[in-house]
Order: structure tokens, then C-alpha cells, then sequence
């Protein structure tokens, strides 16, 4: 997790599951098990890290349940792998569990709906490089759109475990209460301004809630919430650092509120890839060269997908 | 048994210990794949393209998943061949498989003068021509798709080469590949491999937009093997029987059956490609199964499958 601690070593492992838990309409809870080398290599996991999926077995969900904007899509045999980062890992005894959420999106995210436990599953990972914590930082935020919520969960569980003297907060923004990929208690409190998720409040940490729509929490983009808050916060920028996972437009204006305040910044970048192993130059992420007007091609799977924000040339 | 089954080939007079490679692209300089395999249990190894200069490579989106395939146009995005000399010639110099290097440039000054600086590397035990690739706007397919420039480039490379076996990639989208083949081999190529990339394209509905960022792309995968293994039967019985020119075949193997069929149709040696990407050790289980499909059938040599494809069907 901090620089210098060591990277595990990737490997092609099997895994169990032993958990698939709907927690929204769309979103999952994936639960797996590695025993063995695999449980050895995904104990070190850092958070942002991620693994690469092979569903293609899975079967489809019945006709009927198939949302119908999937329809199309829905039979398309899969051939690659799918790239996921994790929510939570915990080793126990000799084993490590570790929890994925995913969001059902396409014919390879749809059959994944089926694995039930008992199962088992071929992953490659853990692959990349995940967030860092730089020297002398007092406070960590954690800024999350859609599904980036995900991988910051588990982050905010490294934070307050490992560096007590860190004070985390974290920021969670999609476009209506339904699209936050929390477990179902939302709707309870959906006109609150300000309350805390279970999801970050069960490691003490602080969360703020925004929608588009204004139907949960902050009404208004999680980057104005964001803002907003910054300018009333009393935090210095040199001991505060920013980490942020999500949709790219979101990540852009995560950068420039970084760079405004001369904030330190990490964001989680995401890329179409195939392979995850720095093989197949799918996932090219443009970044600039120090010192330079130059910019060249870093990968996302190796590179990444954590990238400083004052390196990322976005996209949007 | 399986002992008394010899599964090595000789490959435009190089020695393999079996027929099955890494296709260039999918394998990177080969130290990417040594979390996932022994690269030197492999009979040979292509490099990704090297080009006289480094090369950013295309925008992204570069891939897209297709129905049993994907398409790519990553644009030639590699390190140039100084660093790749420096940096990577170390790496493979240990490897005991054949390596071959693929080259591509835009211009045939390119190609030679890549060439000509690999052509003293021990490391190397051959070059693969990239005429084929279908993602770069200067180069690559438009030499592999006309035949005076097929023969131009072949031949002006072919000087330089010295000892080293030079290998010719053929693009599948053409009138008629043996014509191709023909010409190539003319020129002075010592092996064919064959197929590359389909160019191919996706359509994203709601924006009316490629979904590639460079439009089209290179089609590979399961998709793409039937064609494949066709086109491989073609040259050889049009081209490389008669003139004992080896063939590396590929397209969309996965599996050890996959590679049996290329050698049947008259593959000497095949490359697993887009299988990397999904299963990264998966060459490892192709060479295993060869070794036991030719125990199930009392092959003794692996040799005497090549274009053993029986073609009468009036039994």
C-alpha cells in the first residue's frame, strides 16, 4: 500500500465463489475465494489494483430477466477477460476473500449474474499499480463516481487501518440515488443532505453523498459537492491528498480542483483492454512527458491504472 | 509412448523442438509472458513489430470485443529498434526457442535498414515481414496487398539479411493469396506465415461513430480461423508444397485441436495469437495436446501430419 511496500506477484489462479449477492438493480457483490499460491499473491493486494476475469463460461441468466436494452447483446459469446478492481479483501486463516462489484452492462457482466457459489473461476491478477500514500499526508479524499466507489472502499479500509494518523473523508456522486452502487438503505435517508454510507462509515469514515438529479444527498455533480466543501475545509493542500476513481469527464474536473489547490492527486483510469499484462497495447492511457509539451503512451494495466492527475493528458 | 513421439519440425532449415509459436503482437518481447509460462518450452517466438523509430501507436478506443474475436489497431506502438536492441535483444538472447523479430516501416528504406542492423544479432534466428498490418496509414498492407511492391520490399530486405531466415507475413483480404505468396517467395522469402488481421470495423449505434478510434481494425480470433486454415491450405498447394517452403499458420487457435488442423491443411509450424491475451499459458497445453493427439493416431513424427489433409472424398 505505501511505496514501500512490495507488489504481489501476478499469476493465472482458480478461485471459488462463494458469494453473489444483488445489492441494487444492477449492481453485485462478488465473493471469492483463492486458497494457495493465489491466496498468497491477492493478500497483498493494494487497493486500485485489479484482475482479469474469465466468464465466458458462465451461462446467461433466463430470457426473461434480461434487461431489455441488453437484449441484443445479451448472446454475444465472450471471448476476453473482464478487468475488475476490488471492493474488500480479508485473508482468513489460509485463505484470502476477495469482493468485486460489478455493474451488469454487457453479455459478459449479465452471465456473471449466475455464478453462485460453488463455482469456480480463472483470474489473472493482481495486476498494476493501486494508490499510494506519498509522505507527511494528514488527510486522505476519496472521490467516487458511479462504480469508482468500489475500489475507494477498500482504500478508505487500508487508510484508517494502516496510517491512524490519516483522517479520511469520502465523496460518492451518480446521476440519481438508484445508480449509487450501495446496498439498499439509501432510500431511507435519500433527502438528507449529509449523512455517512455503512459502506465507508463501518471503517469511521465520513461520507458525503451527491446525484445529478438531486434525488440523494448534494444535488448536483459529486465534483461541485466536492468543491464546495473543499472551500469551506480548513485542510492544508501539502498534507492533503486526493484519490479519485470514475467516469473520465469526472476525473478531469477532479484534476483541475487538484491543481487549483495545488493538491496532491491520484485517479484510477479505465481503458478497453484484452490481455491486462502489458501485452496487447490496448489500454493506452496519453500522459505527459516532465518538463516537456511532448506526451506519450503509458499503459493503463501496467502502468496504471493509478496515474498522478498532473501526468494524465484526459480524454474528456 | 508419448516418448517415442517426435513432435520437433525443422523450419526453413531452423531446428524447432515442436511446431508451436508465439505470433507477433500477442507475446510481447517475451518476458511479459514468463509470469504465465516457460517461453522456452515454445518451438520459435515473434516479437511484436519493431520499427526503425519508436512509435506512439494509434488513439484509443485501440480494441473492441466482437462475436468469438476482436478487433485491434494498436499502430505499430513499440520502443524503435535502438531500445529494442538495447533493451530487449538481452531478454530473448536467452531464450533457446527461435526467435524471430517482426519488422515493419513505412518505407522500404525502413524495412532494410531494421533489417540490416538485426541481421548481425546472434539472438535472432529470423525476421518476420509485417506486409500485412492493416492499421497504419503508410505501410504495412499497402505493400502485402500489390505485388511489385510485395516483391520490392521482399527482395530489397532479403539482401540484407544474411543468414538469417527471413519470413514473410501475408494480409488474408486479397484477390488471390497465393499470387502473393508466389511473388514473396520469388523475392526471396524463406517461409510464409499466414494469416494476419482481417480489416474490419465496428459501428457504435447511438453516436453512428466507429467505435475504434482509428475507425477500422484488425479482425482476429476464433472468428477468423475457418478462413485461416483455408488460406493456409491454398498456399501450400498452390505455393509452398512444390517448393518446400514452410508455412507458420494462425488464426484464432486456441487449442492444441485448432493447431492440428492448420498442420493438416499444411501449416509446418503455428502461432497462438489473440489466445495470449485470454489465456497467456495457453501454448504450453497446444504442445502438450499435439504430443497426444499423435500418440491417439500412431504418429511417430509430427513431420508426416503437415498437409496430410485427405482430400478425396469419394470414400
Amino acid at each position: 500500500m505505501s511505496e514501500k511496500s512490495s507488489t504481489a506477484k501476478r499469476g493465472a489462479y482458480l478461485a471459488a465463489i462463494c458469494a453473489n449477492k444483488q445489492i441494487g438493480e444492477r449492481f453485485y457483490r462478488l465473493g471469492l475465494e483463492f486458497s494457495g499460491a493465489g491466496a498468497e499473491a491477492f493478500a497483498k493486494v493494494q487497493a486500485g489494483q485489479f484482475a482479469q476475469l474469465d466468464v465466458s463460461g458462465a451461462a446467461l441468466p433466463p430470457a426473461e430477466t434480461i434487461p431489455e436494452e441488453l437484449a441484443d447483446v445479451a448472446g454475444r459469446k465472450v471471448l476476453l477477460r473482464r478487468p475488475f478492481s476490488f471492493v474488500d479483501v480479508t485473508t482468513k486463516d489460509d485463505r484470502t476473500l476477495v469482493d468485486i462489484l460489478y455493474c451488469v452492462v454487457g453479455p459478459a457482466t449479465l452471465r456473471m449474474t449466475t455464478l453462485a457459489a460453488g463455482d469456480s473461476v480463472s483470474i489473472i491478477g493482481p495486476l498494476g499499480n493501486g494508490f499510494r500514500v506519498p509522505e507527511g499526508k494528514k488527510t486522505a479524499l476519496l472521490v467516487a463516481g458511479g462504480m469508482g466507489a468500489g475500489p475507494l472502499q477498500h482504500l478508505a479500509k487500508i487508510l484508517t487501518a494502516d496510517f491512524p494518523g490519516i483522517e479520511v473523508i469520502a465523496f460518492a456522486g451518480a446521476k440519481t440515488a438508484e445508480e449509487l452502487p450501495f446496498e439498499r438503505q439509501l432510500d431511507k435517508i435519500a433527502q438528507q443532505l449529509e449523512f455517512s454510507l455503512p459502506e465507508f462509515a463501518k471503517y469511521g469514515v465520513q461520507s458525503l453523498v451527491a446525484t445529478d438529479d438531486g434525488s440523494a444527498g448534494f444535488a448536483g455533480p459529486v465534483t461541485d459537492c466536492f468543491s464546495e466543501w473543499l472551500g469551506k475545509s480548513d485542510s492544508a493542500g501539502e498534507s492533503t491528498v486526493i484519490y479519485s476513481c470514475g467516469p473520465e469527464q469526472m476525473l478531469t474536473r477532479v484534476a483541475e480542483i487538484a491543481k487549483a489547490r495545488n493538491i496532491d492527486c491520484q485517479v484510477s483510469m479505465e481503458r478497453r483492454m484484452a490481455c491486462g499484462i502489458g501485452i496487447c497495447q490496448s489500454c493506452a492511457v496519453e500522459c505527459r512527458v516532465a518538463e516537456s509539451n511532448e506526451t506519450i503512451y503509458k499503459l493503463c494495466c501496467e502502468d496504471g491504472p493509478v496515474f498522478d492527475s498532473k501526468e494524465v493528458v484526459f480524454s474528456s | 509412448m508419448e516418448e517415442k513421439v517426435d513432435i520437433s519440425v525443422e523450419f526453413a532449415g531452423l531446428k524447432l523442438a515442436n511446431p508451436v509459436f508465439t505470433a507477433s503482437g500477442t507475446c510481447g518481447y517475451a518476458d511479459e509472458l514468463s509470469d504465465f509460462m516457460d517461453v522456452n518450452s515454445l518451438g520459435g517466438f515473434v516479437t511484436k513489430s519493431i520499427t526503425l523509430r519508436p512509435r506512439k501507436g494509434n488513439a484509443t478506443p485501440r480494441i473492441v470485443e466482437t462475436d468469438s474475436g476482436m478487433l485491434n489497431a494498436i499502430g505499430w506502438a513499440n520502443i524503435g529498434l535502438d531500445a529494442f536492441v538495447e533493451e530487449k535483444l538481452p531478454v530473448l538472447e536467452k531464450l533457446s526457442c527461435a526467435v524471430f523479430v517482426n519488422i515493419a516501416g513505412e518505407t522500404i528504406d525502413e524495412y532494410v535498414a531494421v533489417a540490416e542492423r538485426l541481421s548481425g544479432e546472434q539472438a535472432i534466428a529470423g525476421l518476420e515481414l509485417n506486409i500485412s498490418c492493416p492499421n497504419v496509414e503508410l505501410g504495412g498492407i499497402s505493400f502485402g496487398t500489390d505485388p511489385s511492391q510485395v516483391s520490392e520490399v521482399t527482395s530489397a530486405v532479403k539482401k540484407v539479411v544474411g543468414e538469417k531466415v527471413l519470413m514473410v507475413k501475408l494480409a488474408p483480404a486479397v484477390t488471390d493469396v497465393s499470387v502473393i505468396a508466389q511473388v514473396a517467395v520469388d523475392a526471396g522469402a524463406d517461409a510464409l506465415s499466414l494469416i494476419n488481421t482481417f480489416t474490419a470495423m465496428v459501428v457504435d449505434i447511438e453516436t453512428r461513430k466507429p467505435v475504434l478510434a482509428n475507425k477500422t481494425g484488425g479482425l482476429s480470433g476464433p472468428a477468423i480461423k475457418p478462413i485461416a486454415v483455408h488460406l493456409v491450405n491454398k498456399v501450400y498447394n498452390e505455393v509452398a508444397k512444390s517448393l518446400g517452403i514452410p508455412i507458420l499458420g494462425m488464426g484464432g487457435i486456441r487449442t492444441a485441436s485448432d493447431a492440428i488442423e492448420f498442420i493438416i491443411a499444411g501449416a509446418s509450424a503455428v502461432a497462438v495469437g489473440t489466445a495470449n491475451f485470454i489465456e497467456p499459458g495457453c501454448a504450453v497445453k497446444i504442445i502438450d495436446g499435439i504430443k497426444k493427439y499423435c500418440v491417439r493416431k500412431n504418429i511417430s513424427n509430427v513431420k508426416d501430419l503437415v498437409g496430410s489433409l485427405d482430400q478425396d472424398l469419394t470414400e
